[in-house]
């Protein structure tokens, strides 16, 4: 589904010196796994999701996405943003509308779609509301439902819940888990958290910090759906946590340099 | 108690222009000169001044100037602005040119403009044309450059091409700032539409303020500047409540009202 081959990413800095931030990337991903990428804050992660969604092109190397090599941004790869990236001149319904009216679908089928999806998002009521009338959870849903509805075939969340309180955090995780448990596409999760990355991926892609590199990839062989309750009690939970935690613990004490 | 104060900040705007006029009427008593007539003598002039078909063709005339410059001045100056905003390259190349134009008073140019176009409706359009653009380029520069990049992103990825994100994205997301411009450019629009008419005397109200004064007729240089400062009162009121409408989706909750709109 999504191949990154050998990628990697310089940036000029304004003192201009070139800074690595990503180094030799490769990672394949199967059609409908859940993925996370974990890392300390500067490692690069953020960086290799705008590669695949297109949105910033490799200094080296390829991403390709069902074969086809990533030339930019397009509607089969669907992208949720920390900063949610709303469009407030939009109410709800208009933000969700958006997409299926772009890609050329009729007024009322687009609306009755994207009521749906607005209730599926446990938003229904409130379609007729601006983003500033909305807090940050619910922003964070109508964000993801004005994505899901113009059907990507991969969906590219950038620390999508880090802006959230955590008990709105832990709702939206839920909720995410219950939608993608329905439709399975393919995720591409951006996190810093451990046990977010541990509650919903396949599999758990470790860096490490400056020039990012892939450490580790780690599957999580838990069975779904899964319960928070459940999880937290299940030692092997514990265990992917644990593990994962001191992973990172490790990468972040070296040395850093520029 | 609440009726009492909601009464008091309604007519807030009015005491204050009734305290005004009071103390307009109370100096012009006191000082009794010719060329300071009192306020009632003023008020009396306006509807001489409307009733009067020479000199509301003269008023109309300097509207028309002043909406045709303004219109022409937005066209040009928001899509200039945006693109400013958005492209390395067209900032580079324009932003040299209003620096230098940007501190130079407009009218000052009026001399050299009379000089290539003559004192007709071009030379007076062209000037106020000048004044209403480098306010409305300003706002709308800085309006599209602080347009969120994930949300050109968010644009981009469900199809949307670079100029659709222009039109789409960046146009309504910078709406509030550039309207913010349009305020200030109206208020200049007017500003220079009197001082055009001021220097290249033809036909306009500048040119019957001005006219008035030559021959002594000071009740109606009076009138006239109630008469331009309530166009202008109500132009912007008449905006304000516009960009109200057109921008409600940005407006922070509760606010302290800077118009009588």
């Amino acid at each position: 589904m999504i191949d990154i081959e050998d990628v990697s990413q310089v940036f000029r800095t304004s003192g201009r010196q070139d800074h690595l931030a990503l180094s030799g990337i490769s990672l394949a991903i199967e059609d409908g796994a859940f993925v996370s990428i974990l890392g300390p804050s500067g490692c690069g992660k953020s960086t290799l999701l705008y590669i695949v969604g297109g949105f910033v092109s490799p200094t080296a190397g390829v991403a390709k996405v069902r074969g086809k090599a990533v030339t930019g941004p397009g509607p089969d790869r669907g992208p949720v943003f920390q900063e949610f990236a709303l469009f407030p001149w939009k109410s709800v319904l208009g933000n969700v509308m958006y997409g299926p009216r772009q890609q050329g679908v009729k007024s009322a089928e687009a609306e009755a779609q994207s009521r749906a999806l607005i209730e599926m998002v446990g938003l229904k009521g409130f379609e007729h509301f601006y983003p500033k009338e909305l807090s940050g959870g619910m922003k964070q849903r109508v964000a993801l439902a004005r994505t899901l509805a113009y059907h990507p075939a991969v969906l590219l969340m950038d620390e999508p819940f880090g802006a959230l309180d955590a008990h709105t955090r832990r709702r939206l995780q839920n909720d995410l888990l219950g939608i993608w448990e329905r439709d399975r596409k393919t995720v591409l999760f951006v996190t810093h958290s451990v046990d977010e990355a541990v509650f919903l991926s396949d599999k758990v892609v470790v860096m490490t910090r400056s020039p990012g590199r892939i450490k580790t990839v780690i599957d999580i062989d838990l069975p779904r759906p899964r319960r928070r309750s459940d999880l937290l009690l299940d030692p092997r939970y514990q265990k992917y946590v644990v593990d994962i935690e001191r992973m990172i613990d490790d990468t972040s004490e070296e040395v850093l340099r520029p | 108690m609440m009726v009492a104060r909601m009464l008091v900040s309604r007519l807030a705007p009015l005491l204050a222009c009734l305290g005004l006029l009071a103390i307009w009427q109370a100096g012009a008593l006191t000082l009794s000169t010719e060329s300071f007539p009192t306020a009632l003598e003023a008020l009396r002039a306006v509807p001489a001044i409307l009733g009067d078909r020479e000199s509301l063709v003269n008023i109309l005339a300097s509207l028309r100037r002043m909406s045709i410059a303004f219109s022409v001045a937005l066209v040009v100056s928001i899509p200039l602005g945006l693109m400013m905003g958005r492209n390395r390259f067209v900032a580079c190349f324009f932003n040299p040119l209003l620096m230098i134009t940007y501190p130079v008073p407009k009218a000052a140019l009026m001399p050299i403009i009379m000089l290539w176009l003559g004192v007709g409706d071009i030379a007076k359009m062209l000037v106020i044309f000048l004044g209403v653009s480098l306010p409305v380029i300003y706002h709308s520069f800085q309006g599209a450059r602080a347009v969120e990049e994930k949300m050109l992103w968010s644009g981009a990825a469900m199809g949307l091409s670079a100029a659709q994100r222009m039109i789409r994205i960046v146009l309504p997301a910078a709406l509030p700032e550039i309207l913010t411009g349009c305020r200030t450019g109206l208020v200049l629009a007017l500003i220079t539409m009197v001082t055009s008419e001021m220097i290249a005397r033809q036909s306009g109200a500048g040119n019957i303020l001005f006219n008035s004064l030559d021959m002594g007729q000071y009740d109606i240089v009076y009138a006239m500047i109630i008469i331009i400062g309530a166009l202008g009162i109500g132009l912007d009121a008449a905006f304000e409540r516009l960009r109200r409408r057109l921008v409600r989706w940005s407006e922070p909750g509760f606010e302290i009202p800077l118009s009588f709109a």
